[in-house]
């Protein structure tokens, strides 16, 4: 579904990712963990199509289509979602018509009608139940005086009502309390499927509790270093990254 | 012997003159006129080395050679659905419709209710700007015709009044005079839409006068929709009785250079006053709202909101001023101005001015200029909405705490003017 073959990308000077390499299956949850610094975020901005990344080399590619040639705009219609790591508080924006207007400007662009407003409601109403959004929330602007934990179900929210195939989470866990930790990993197992697959960034083991990837990667120093099974974010969160690192400048 | 040098400014003030005198004139309260007349002598042209015309240069006006109109051209259809209480005037002349004179109701042509002597029109007698400001002085010296409402005490209007001006093509010039005058608890709402030709080069300066008796309540939608690359000045002012309520709202759609002058007086115990304004001046075109409050006696309310965007090379200007008179103690008086700046060759200057001089009221003030949120665009767009629709939402979100306080039809027909001239559709 996903690839990502050697990449590299840097913001101004700085370069930050320095020979990626990353595939994704369909239906598959990878996670990715690693140091601060690391690269994660800046991986999430270049998937979503985020302008201040310059890619300097490598490739990605979605579902057989390059990926660098489309906007953010198109890259959501193309089916890609990010949960963002600090949504934004648009005031004057409900909720509601923020959606509203997306939806029906990825149908438009993807050939397809408008969707009505009794099933637009229909849908609203029950993914909103799954990440537990209650009404007020719904009407108001967008994420505006939200909680940290709103703000994320309000992120997770929006991924169920959008339907991505592939759907990046940036540190989704940040900040949230084990409350909201439980309803957003519930809304995101619920939103797993065989042609879906995900991207879980994050700093912690504990998120991976919730939500089981099939495969877990290591980004550390611009690069996937490592990767395993489920198991292996077990295994960090013991040993921290250290083991690897070390690893790593040995066989260099 | 004695010399007299014409200035250019008076040799404009008499081409105006007999512009006005050649289309037609509504002159109703002659000591109005004489007072226009006699600033115009003692006043100066304004420059932008006057600090109320600092950003706001008239100085190719000045050159201006008022024609008489071609043609009195059809006027443009305004909120064609919506059921008002219509009329309309063209060049300062009344063009038509409803006139309504019972139970001591009038509303129509001033220059009908002239003929009719109401004592009500005494409420032009006082003028605020008529004597400082060279193009106030300019419209009192030679006015027109415009829409005289007069609620008597106790009334209410059942429809809103829908007034409609408009300007027809080249050098015209229209100084129109509306009068407003709402009794003792009564009620009601008037909508003044302005237009203009496509064509249209000339001068829109006009006045709106109004008065709001004791516990009466007026409310008043602007709405500025002009074509064409004629020069607008509006010189509005409003006189509140005690326990009266005022509000108006003045959303600037479409204009090429205008200048909006506001002056309301609270000259009684517990007015209430709500001002909010929205402009987007695109291309290089130029908007300019100087208001000016004076609460003169305690326990006043006022609310002013003025929010705007100037993209391209446009120019956008603020200027609000909250004076609160000696002893008018427990006055609230709050003014915010935001903006956000869209072109990088665009311009907006505002500024506050509040001068206190009662030692127990609450008041603040707030400006603030500044730029899209490139974080919220990349936002929206990242859940699938275009760039346009993007931009769309985000500045319909800007102004929708202005734009909401208006009645939908006009709030979408703003709306979508915005949308249209920033290419967004």
């Amino acid at each position: 579904m996903l690839k990502i073959v050697n990449l590299h990308a840097r913001i101004g000077e700085t370069e930050i990712l320095k020979g990626l390499t990353l595939e994704l299956g369909a239906g598959k949850v990878h996670a990715i963990m690693g140091p601060n610094g690391s690269g994660k975020s800046t991986l999430a901005s270049i998937l979503a199509g985020r302008d201040e990344y310059e890619v300097t080399e490598g490739s990605i590619t979605f579902e057989g289509v390059d990926l660098l040639e489309l906007d953010a705009t198109e890259r959501a219609v193309a089916g890609i979602f990010l949960a963002f790591q600090y949504p934004v508080e648009i005031p004057g924006v409900s909720n509601i018509n923020f959606l509203r207007t997306a939806i029906n400007s990825i149908r438009e662009q993807r050939e397809e009608g408008p969707l009505s407003g009794k099933d637009f409601l229909a849908k609203v109403k029950a993914c909103a139940q799954l990440v537990e959004l209650d009404g007020k929330l719904r009407d108001r602007s967008v994420n505006e005086g939200f909680s940290g934990g709103e703000k994320k179900r309000n992120e997770i929210f929006q991924m169920a009502m959008l339907e991505p195939k592939l759907a990046i989470l940036d540190e989704t866990d940040s900040g949230l309390d084990i409350d909201a930790l439980r309803i957003v990993s519930h809304g995101v197992n619920t939103m797993r499927d065989p042609n879906r697959s995900f991207l879980v960034i994050t700093h912690y083991q504990r998120l991976l509790d919730h939500i089981v990837p099939d495969h877990v990667h290591v980004l550390a120093g611009g690069r996937i270093v490592h990767s395993g099974g489920k198991e292996l974010a077990l295994e960090l969160e013991k040993k921290g990254y250290d083991w690897i690192l070390d690893a790593q400048s040995e066989k260099a | 012997m004695m010399e007299t040098t014409v200035t250019p400014a008076t040799a404009l003030a008499e081409r105006v003159a007999e512009a006005v005198n050649q289309a037609g004139s509504c002159s109703v309260i002659d000591a109005r006129q004489s007072l226009g007349k006699a600033a115009l002598e003692s006043l100066e042209y304004p420059t932008t080395r006057n600090e109320r015309w600092k950003y706001t240069r008239v100085a190719k006006l000045r050159d201006l050679h008022p024609a008489s109109a071609s043609s009195r051209s059809n006027t443009p259809p305004v909120l064609d659905e919506f059921n008002a209480h219509r009329l309309t005037f063209v060049d300062g002349q009344f063009q038509g419709g409803e006139i309504v004179n019972e139970s001591g109701a009038f509303i129509g042509p001033l220059s009908k209710a002239a003929q009719l002597q109401d004592d009500r029109l005494q409420a032009l007698d006082q003028d605020y700007f008529a004597d400082n400001e060279w193009f106030a002085a300019l419209q009192a010296a030679a006015p027109q015709d415009g829409a005289c409402i007069l609620i008597p005490d106790g009334q209410r209007t059942e429809r809103p009044i829908l007034v409609h001006h408009h300007l027809t093509a080249g050098n015209v010039v229209a100084q129109p005079q509306h009068v407003m005058v709402v009794g003792e608890n009564a009620y009601t709402e008037v909508i003044l839409w302005t237009t203009c030709d496509d064509q249209a080069t000339g001068l829109m300066n006009g006045a709106l006068t109004a008065y709001v008796a004791k516990h009466g309540h007026l409310s008043l939608e602007i709405v500025q929709d002009e074509q064409g690359s004629s020069h607008h000045i509006a010189h509005q002012q409003f006189r509140q009785a005690e326990s009266s309520r005022l509000t108006v709202r003045t959303a600037t759609a479409r204009a090429h250079w205008l200048r909006n002058d506001l002056h309301i007086h609270q000259g009684g115990q517990h007015g209430h006053s709500t001002f909010h304004g929205c402009y987007l001046p695109s291309g290089n075109t130029f908007v300019d709202h100087h208001t000016r409050i004076d609460h003169a006696e305690p326990d006043g309310h006022s609310d002013e909101l003025y929010k705007g965007l100037a993209a391209d090379t446009a120019t956008a200007v603020f200027n609000g001023k909250i004076m609160v008179h000696k002893d008018a103690q427990r006055i609230e008086a709050y003014q915010r101005n935001a903006n956000l700046l869209l072109g990088e060759r665009s311009g907006v200057y505002s500024k506050p001015e509040l001068e206190i001089y009662a030692d127990d009221v609450r008041c603040s003030h707030g400006c603030t200029i500044g730029q899209f949120d490139a974080e919220a665009l990349f936002y929206l767009r990242s859940r699938g909405m275009t760039e346009t629709k993007a931009r769309n939402l985000m500045v319909q979100a800007f102004l929708s705490e202005v734009l909401d306080g208006f009645r939908p039809e006009i709030q979408q027909h703003v709306e979508q003017v915005y949308a249209e001239r920033l290419g967004w559709n």
